[in-house]
């Protein structure tokens, strides 16, 4: 709950308290800020619109992130794969079982919900590292089981996946269509994680992180909470890997790498902990230093020459993981809390505090 | 059975390596509380920095080999000074972060020290060819890079036990607080283990470098020694030797009876699913600490 409420705003009954926008001035903003991101693509080129459903797509996985991590304090080190589960999920059901898009959509989220319980179950016994490794574990446990699991999953090769059908006469295979899908996803599930944080489980996951033990005394039942952290986390995950999936129409193992799930983890970091807003800056970040480093990769070959392609993969390591470090060692509280401070000085304007 | 019982004895010889980077990892784990997920990638770096001392610069084995080690010592100085002191006091999570970003970071050094190939040392620098003993076949280099392990870790050990530095280092491994209050620079100890950590490490890179070849793949060797340190449990020397020694033996054992039943890289997803077991069934290791903790 934000604390730093704008002069003037109190609660004086039960539904005041329960608003997640309290001024008019907010709720304009957020009005215009969405029909904003529908109108957007009528103005930028193709180009724009790839950025734009990727960074929508990375969102809802980012939010899912923040939940297990920002929210539960529980550290995964395979949120990289839990959306690759969900992608070939998608893609598994398309092509054995010829399921559509939309049948597919929901196993894309339940069946990375069940594996990452499944991992989830170390919870029982401890905490914090220990948790990590078992995420660490599962990574290379999923990732083995799908690149080896040829018959059903097509192997390293990758598999193709189809965009959804027709829906109400709007046809999805254009991809300014599909970004409205997306972006139409991205923001249900952005809603649906706001509000979590303030059900009692979504309070129980800030006990937890908080101090376990407290919670536990509390009355709160600390490995049910974690796990249905790890739970929820994973199915937004899953939803991530269906969109992100089947924009490219096409799954492949080699992007669910160990890099990518510590980006993931160094993102968050990046956008802040412990909040849907720091979930979506990280997103953002992360997919535009991604397409700055692919428009870096040309220089780097004409200053190479044909070692560029070397040049590139250690440029997007070293740079990447310079960014997170300096971020943990300067702002540890990330973009979120920089965005807190900008607004509070506005809100304050002509005093200093 | 003499199938198992040749896995068994070569297991040992390469389980020398994991163990004695099980001990890299414990050493910082034990002072700092933080876990280095990074060693995996000092590796890579320990093996390179090797490889352009014999085969780029020609120079002889020893001197490649001072030079390696002092290079790893930079490293680990380099790393604590500007990464990870900052982060003493922050929430586990930060160190967590950082240290896995490091692991990426290192990698894309790796990257560019590498060109992006695969290296190898021309000629190993230790004994090559083997010994026949019945029906053993036991090559040198692994039986040498054992011996050298075992060498080091007593070393270490050593130095724990005998000098005052080793004992002010024990003292920080039990409480940071009271290490403070007689008078020990932490600070300076948490330094000395992020030294002493990647010089084993990167000793532990060039001799697995001279067997696997000199490459990026080289950390997952690091990766697979996780498990072993939380078999071993996080904070036991004895353990992360004996995990360090039971991993080699389950990769070749691995090596013998399941990679023939299952397709893809069953030595890297076997040691993991070894590490999920443990955390069901002892998740604090053989030798761990059982936190009890309290309000």
């Amino acid at each position: 709950m934000n604390i730093n409420r704008p002069c003037g705003t109190f609660d004086r009954n039960y539904f005041q308290a329960k608003e997640l926008y309290r001024t008019r001035l907010r709720k304009v903003l957020l009005a215009l800020l969405i029909l904003g991101m529908y109108v957007l693509p009528l103005l930028i080129g193709d180009y724009g619109i790839s950025i734009l459903t990727v960074i929508c797509a990375f969102i809802i996985g980012m939010l899912g992130l923040q939940i297990i991590t920002g929210y539960c304090g529980q550290i995964s080190i395979g949120h990289a794969a839990f959306m690759g589960v969900g992608m070939y999920t998608v893609a598994i059901l398309q092509r054995h079982f010829g399921f559509s898009f939309w049948l597919a959509l929901p196993f894309a989220g339940l069946v990375p919900m069940f594996i990452g319980m499944m991992f989830g179950v170390p919870a029982l016994r401890m905490k914090g590292l220990y948790l990590a490794f078992a995420t660490l574990a599962a990574h290379f446990v999923i990732v083995y089981v799908i690149s080896n699991w040829r018959s059903v999953t097509n192997g390293t090769d990758g598999m193709w996946m189809k965009r959804p059908g027709e829906l109400f006469g709007i046809d999805f295979m254009k991809d300014r269509n599909y970004y409205l899908l997306v972006l139409t996803v991205t923001i249900f599930m952005t809603y649906v994680a706001t509000n979590l944080s303030r059900t009692k489980l979504g309070r129980s996951f800030v006990a937890v992180r908080d101090n376990d033990i407290a919670a536990e005394v509390m009355g709160i039942n600390i490995a049910y909470t974690k796990i249905m952290a790890f739970g929820v986390g994973c199915f937004f995950a899953g939803i991530s890997g269906a969109m992100g999936g089947a924009y490219y129409e096409y799954v492949n193992i080699e992007w669910f790498g160990l890099d990518d799930s510590i980006w993931y983890l160094g993102f968050l970091v990046v956008g802040g902990f412990g909040s849907i807003f720091g979930a979506i800056a990280g997103a953002t970040v992360w997919k535009i230093m991604d397409e700055l480093s692919t428009l870096v990769t040309p220089l780097a070959e004409t200053f190479l020459g044909g070692a560029a392609f070397y040049a590139s993969a250690a440029f997007s390591l070293v740079f990447y993981s310079l960014i997170i470090i300096v971020f943990l060692v300067f702002e540890p509280r990330g973009i979120a809390h920089r965005w807190e401070i900008i607004k509070r000085s506005y809100r304050l304007h002509p005093f200093p505090y | 059975m003499e199938e198992t019982i040749k896995s068994i004895v070569l297991g040992l010889c390469s389980g020398g390596i994991y163990a004695l980077l099980a001990v890299s990892y414990v050493v910082i784990y034990k002072s700092t509380r933080v876990f280095p997920f990074s060693q995996a990638a000092v590796l890579i770096i320990g093996a390179y920095i090797m490889w352009y001392c014999l085969i780029a610069w020609n120079l002889p084995i020893w001197l490649g080999f001072i030079i390696t080690c002092a290079g790893g010592a930079l490293l680990g100085m380099f790393i604590e000074r500007a990464f990870m002191r900052p982060l003493v006091g922050q929430p586990i999570l930060a160190p967590i972060v950082v240290t896995l970003c490091l692991m990426l970071f290192l990698r894309g050094i790796g990257i560019l020290m590498g060109k992006g190939d695969i290296q190898g040392f021309g000629e190993s620098f230790l004994p090559v060819g083997a010994w026949e003993i019945g029906f053993l076949h036991l090559p040198k280099i692994q039986v040498y890079g054992f011996i050298l392990c075992g060498v080091l870790i007593a070393a270490l050990m050593l130095f724990y036990e005998k000098t005052r530095t080793g004992l002010g280092m024990r003292v920080v491994h039990e409480d940071h607080v009271v290490a403070q209050n007689l008078g020990i620079n932490v600070k300076r100890i948490f330094q000395y283990s992020w030294i002493i950590s990647c010089i084993i490490a990167v000793i532990a890179g060039m001799l697995l470098g001279n067997i696997q070849g000199v490459g990026l793949a080289l950390d997952a060797n690091g990766l697979i020694t996780i498990a072993a340190v939380l078999f071993g449990g996080l904070e036991s020397f004895a353990g992360a030797i004996i995990a360090g020694l039971a991993i080699g033996i389950l990769q070749m054992l691995t090596i013998a009876y399941i990679a023939p039943l299952l397709p893809g890289e069953t030595t890297m997803m076997v040691p993991f699913v070894f590490l999920l077991l443990i955390l069901f069934i002892k998740p604090y290791g053989l030798f761990g600490l059982v936190r009890i903790e309290r309000l």
